[in-house]
């Protein structure tokens, strides 16, 4: 999933040993969600976004496909 | 860093420790165990490998620090799904060989290879067992 992680720890001078800390999850977490190999539950996207006061879409873009929306608004 | 960053960090860093003693034990244990069957002390041999599994068990079950976090525990799914891919494809293959083999009159099935398809055709079971205990639970 295409994410501003990268973008919004280094405006905080942050590395990514200091933001895995913060948030509770190994270096190699946080350099795998920057590297859009994996996508965090919702439960650390919300952690992240809370670690960085602002909203979870500001932080990760789902890039839904049209049926993607298409379901989401149908509730499938 | 915060305070609070620090304390993470060192939470981190403890279960980083704290997973190499869990794993360090198994592979000592199952080292030393196999090296003093091989020098003939079985039983003693049997007895180091049980103490690396309960070193193991100790370490897993005796910490509160979180020893794996979510992306481990992704992987790890990962890896058990490709598994039971893996050998369902060699279950199917190897089952059906297994019986094709007299009707051919290539031989028989070696009753090692034929005790492995039934483990496997065990574990199968197993598995469909317990994801319709998780689908009515959950």
């Amino acid at each position: 999933m295409k994410n501003a992680l990268r973008d919004r720890r280094e405006r905080e001078s942050m590395s990514q040993a200091d933001l895995a800390a913060a948030v509770g999850v190994t270096r190699q977490t946080i350099n795998a969600i920057e590297r859009e190999r994996y996508d965090p539950s919702l439960e650390l996207a919300f952690e992240l976004a809370a670690y960085f006061d602002c909203r979870i879409e500001d932080l990760f873009d789902a890039e839904l496909d049209g049926n993607s929306r298409q379901s989401s608004r149908n509730g499938a | 860093m915060t305070p609070t960053e620090t304390a993470a960090t060192e939470r981190l860093a403890r279960g980083r420790t704290y997973r190499r003693l869990m794993f360090g034990s198994v592979l000592a244990g199952v080292a030393a165990g196999f090296a003093l069957r091989y020098l003939d002390y079985p039983l003693l041999g049997e007895g180091v490998y049980w103490l690396g599994i309960v070193g193991f068990l100790a370490v897993w079950r005796g910490t509160s620090t979180t020893l794996f976090d979510e992306r481990d525990v992704a992987l790890e799914r990962r890896a058990s799904q490709l598994t039971l891919l893996l050998f369902a494809v060699v279950l199917v293959v190897g089952a059906s060989a297994a019986r094709l083999l007299p009707l051919f009159g290539s031989g028989t099935v070696p009753p090692a290879v034929r005790g492995a398809l039934y483990g496997y055709a065990a574990l199968f079971a197993a598995f469909g067992v317990v994801y319709v205990w998780l689908r009515a639970s959950a």
